[in-house]
């Protein structure tokens, strides 16, 4: 089976991937603005082996619903984008 | 003998039911306010329960023990600093692993600890089932299973906080044991941090230094810069290690204990049907049918509150504008009479808004968060909210702005960062609200068509837009972004939503009516004085010259800020007509100009109140001014415009 790394915005209704990284991206001075968004994230549970399967995603780009550690999340569409899966093809 | 106090903590994630736990220990005796210094809320009681005096403090509802937030770091320090003689953990038994998480943190500041595992009824029914004892063993920590809306579990969390601190038991949970490579590194950085004198536990602080935490980081520095020195280093040999940020490491293992305990203890029985709360889930967050339920939803809210809040204020308005002739008749009408009754007359105004559209607008807000509906609107409107730099959580509070600012912005309590809370609060000072839509179709719409009055809103919202996102840009802090739990729907309990409703509002009242009713007396002072005729000559550079406004319209803008609703009377009894189409110096340029300065002038005083108790003197201040100067430069742009072009 092969497997990649994508953007969890990639992934479509229902399926499920492998938290492989958080790639907020890094500039300089906004280092600290960086690690608050994605501290909050670990700490939601969102930790790199975690599982996480997306159930669907409001229209017009809007946030995806994700279901992550036995709960129902809301994550923006912008930092989504951040969260890096790991998916077999 | 001296009764014996206690204090007892509640902490938890949000929505796990904690402030019904906190509502039905303190029932009546209790305070809302903030923190010192702070914009963050406070909610305190007490109560007597076998011989103590029991006092409780709700800590706010948050899912980690870091710094992402001013909450995170209140109660963190409320714990470690003052040391409540109980933390009550409130958890959701529905979803322990997540809770879980927060437990952990909880014990490694090793506090004096109960678990309230709450909402017992609601994991049964999703078939999750939950062995307690094993649960309360591998933690070493006692747990209570509880359900919270029905009072089930909660004398005997009282009486196992007593148990707890009679006994003395020094309380031994099990510690909180991280991977090998990992608590090793802890226990080497324990052993340095022992040797000074601080306010976190060693363990604690050495596990937060190998976080990244920013508070201890500078404060240790301060103490022994040695140990930040060898911290770092430690860190560096775990991200070698493990690819990740050391913090990432910490919280992933400390995720999988919590996963790991959650696995152990709970058997999973999956219903065959799809719950009812499944089912409307899916329902209320559909791509078409979900924005048609929350439309109708919103409208009929909005209908109901407006029939009879407007049916309400003027039964109120009427009844007290009845005992004026009494009044007078007592005091005289002289000027001690029209001062005091100036002062009645703010009260009036205050209880004629605070009854009918405030107090509804916000028990309505609290039964939507309450019961879980918020967030789902905030999932649907999450990317609309972006384009002026809030997220989808600020969307209902914007929208209550339309009908009474004062609700929405006491409302944006529920924006998890200050910095959120100040830009929805910053946003909705410019949405015009119930008093200012009078003022647009009485006016524009009336006399220039309501296209004019729908270009106006358009406007507005594009104002709105452009203000927003710049605020965005320049306010410091976290860039806004939705991470949000959607927890399940339930039934909102009635009771907690109204006692809290009634102990913000006395909060807002407090401050709101005494400033009120300054308000109307300083206004009618200037009348007795003589002193409306000289102040709006000093202000006719700004109103006549610049504005392009008749002079007398600089007294409705200083009433206005008393009441906005109002303008429009006060506007003809001074023309000396209530048709305005043959006015001269107020055609339908002055009409448009006048209406847009009153939309964006000032927040009313009311809202003026509601602001002090949200977000200080200082920024309200700012605001105020800052929407003053904005108002008058529109104002006097759209006029030289309009009289350019003619298009009206």
């Amino acid at each position: 089976m092969e497997k990649s790394i994508v953007p969890l915005t990639t992934l479509k209704d229902g399926e499920t991937g492998i938290i492989t990284s958080i790639r907020a991206e890094y500039s300089r001075g906004k280092k600290r603005r960086r690690w608050g968004v994605e501290k909050r994230l670990i700490d939601m549970g969102l930790t790199p082996g975690t599982k996480v399967t997306v159930i669907k995603s409001a229209p017009f780009h809007g946030p995806l619903e994700i279901l992550v550690r036995g709960s129902r999340l809301a994550l923006g569409r912008g930092i989504a984008e951040k969260i890096f899966v790991e998916v077999g093809k | 003998m001296a009764k014996k106090k206690l204090l007892i903590a509640l902490a938890g994630n949000a929505n796990v039911g904690k402030s019904v736990i906190f509502n039905y220990l303190t029932g009546l005796h209790q305070h809302i306010g903030n923190w010192p210094g702070k914009t963050v809320e406070k909610a305190e009681g007490t109560l007597h329960f076998k011989g103590y005096i029991i006092d409780i403090v709700d800590l706010p509802g948050i899912y980690s023990l870091s710094t992402y937030s001013m909450e995170e770091l209140i109660s963190r320090r409320y714990i470690a600093v003052e040391k409540p003689d109980v933390v009550i953990n409130v958890i959701d038994a529905s979803v322990l692993e997540r809770n879980l998480y927060f437990t952990l943190q909880l014990m490694e500041l090793e506090t004096p600890m109960i678990i309230a595992l709450n909402q017992m009824d609601i994991a049964n029914r999703k078939g999750i089932r939950i062995d307690v004892k094993k649960l309360e063993k591998l933690l070493g920590v006692p747990v209570i299973p509880t359900i919270a809306i029905k009072g089930v579990g909660i004398f005997q969390l009282l009486e196992k906080a007593i148990e707890i601190v009679e006994k003395k038991h020094i309380v031994k949970h099990v510690p909180v044991k991280f991977g090998e490579e990992v608590e090793e590194k802890i226990l080497k950085l324990t052993k340095m941090v022992e040797n000074i004198q601080f306010q976190y536990p060693p363990r604690y602080t050495a596990i937060k230094l190998l976080e990244g935490d920013e508070e201890i980081e500078r404060e240790i520095s301060r103490l022994n810069p040695e140990i930040v020195t060898t911290a770092k280093k430690l860190i560096e040999e775990i991200e070698k290690l493990h690819g990740h940020s050391c913090s990432t490491v910490i919280v992933a293992e400390r995720y999988e204990i919590a996963g790991r305990i959650a696995r152990e203890v709970q058997m999973l029985v999956p219903p065959i049907k799809p719950r009812l709360e499944e089912r409307l889930h899916n329902l209320t967050t559909h791509k078409v049918a979900g924005y048609i339920i929350m439309a109708f939803l919103l409208l009929s809210i909005f209908y109901s509150i407006f029939t009879l809040g407007g049916y309400v204020s003027d039964l109120l308005n009427s009844l007290f504008y009845d005992i004026e002739p009494l009044f007078y008749n007592f005091f005289g009408v002289g000027v001690t009479g029209k001062l005091l009754w100036s002062m009645i007359e703010g009260i009036i105004a205050g209880i004629t808004i605070v009854l009918p559209y405030i107090i509804p607008l916000y028990i309505i807000l609290g039964l939507l968060e309450d019961s879980g509906y918020l967030s789902r609107s905030a999932f649907l409107m999450d990317n609309v909210m972006h384009k002026m730099g809030l997220h989808g959580k600020a969307f209902i509070p914007l929208l209550l702005g339309y009908g009474c600012s004062v609700p929405a912005c006491l409302g944006c309590r529920i924006m998890e960062t200050q910095r959120e809370r100040l830009l929805a609060i910053f946003v909705i000072t410019l949405v015009p609200c119930a008093s200012r839509t009078v003022i647009i179709l009485g006016l524009v719409g009336k006399y220039l068509g309501v296209q004019w009055a729908l270009m106006l809103y358009i406007f507005n919202l594009v104002v709105i837009i452009i203000l927003g996102r710049l605020a965005f840009k320049t306010l410091p802090g976290e860039p806004t972004a939705l991470i949000m739990e959607m927890h399940d729907y339930k039934w909102p309990h009635l009771k907690t939503v109204l006692k809290q409703t009634w102990f913000r509002i006395f909060e807002f009242i407090k401050i709101g009516f005494p400033l009120i009713v300054i308000g109307s007396f300083i206004i009618k002072l200037l009348e007795v004085l003589d002193l409306i005729r000289p102040i709006t000559l000093a202000l006719s550079p700004i109103t006549v010259t610049w504005l392009g406004l008749p002079m007398i319209t600089g007294i409705v803008l200083i009433f206005g800020v008393l009441r906005k609703e109002l303008m429009l009377v006060m506007l003809a009894a001074l023309l000396e007509t209530t048709d305005f189409t043959n006015v001269p110096d107020f055609g339908p340029i002055q009409m448009f100009v006048f209406t847009l300065v009153s939309m964006f002038y000032i927040p009313c005083i009311a809202t003026i109140a509601a602001l002090i108790k949200e977000i200080g003197w200082g920024r309200t201040l700012l605001i105020t001014i800052f929407e003053i100067l904005f108002a008058i430069l529109l104002g006097g742009l759209t006029f030289r415009i309009l009289t350019l072009t003619s298009i009206i």
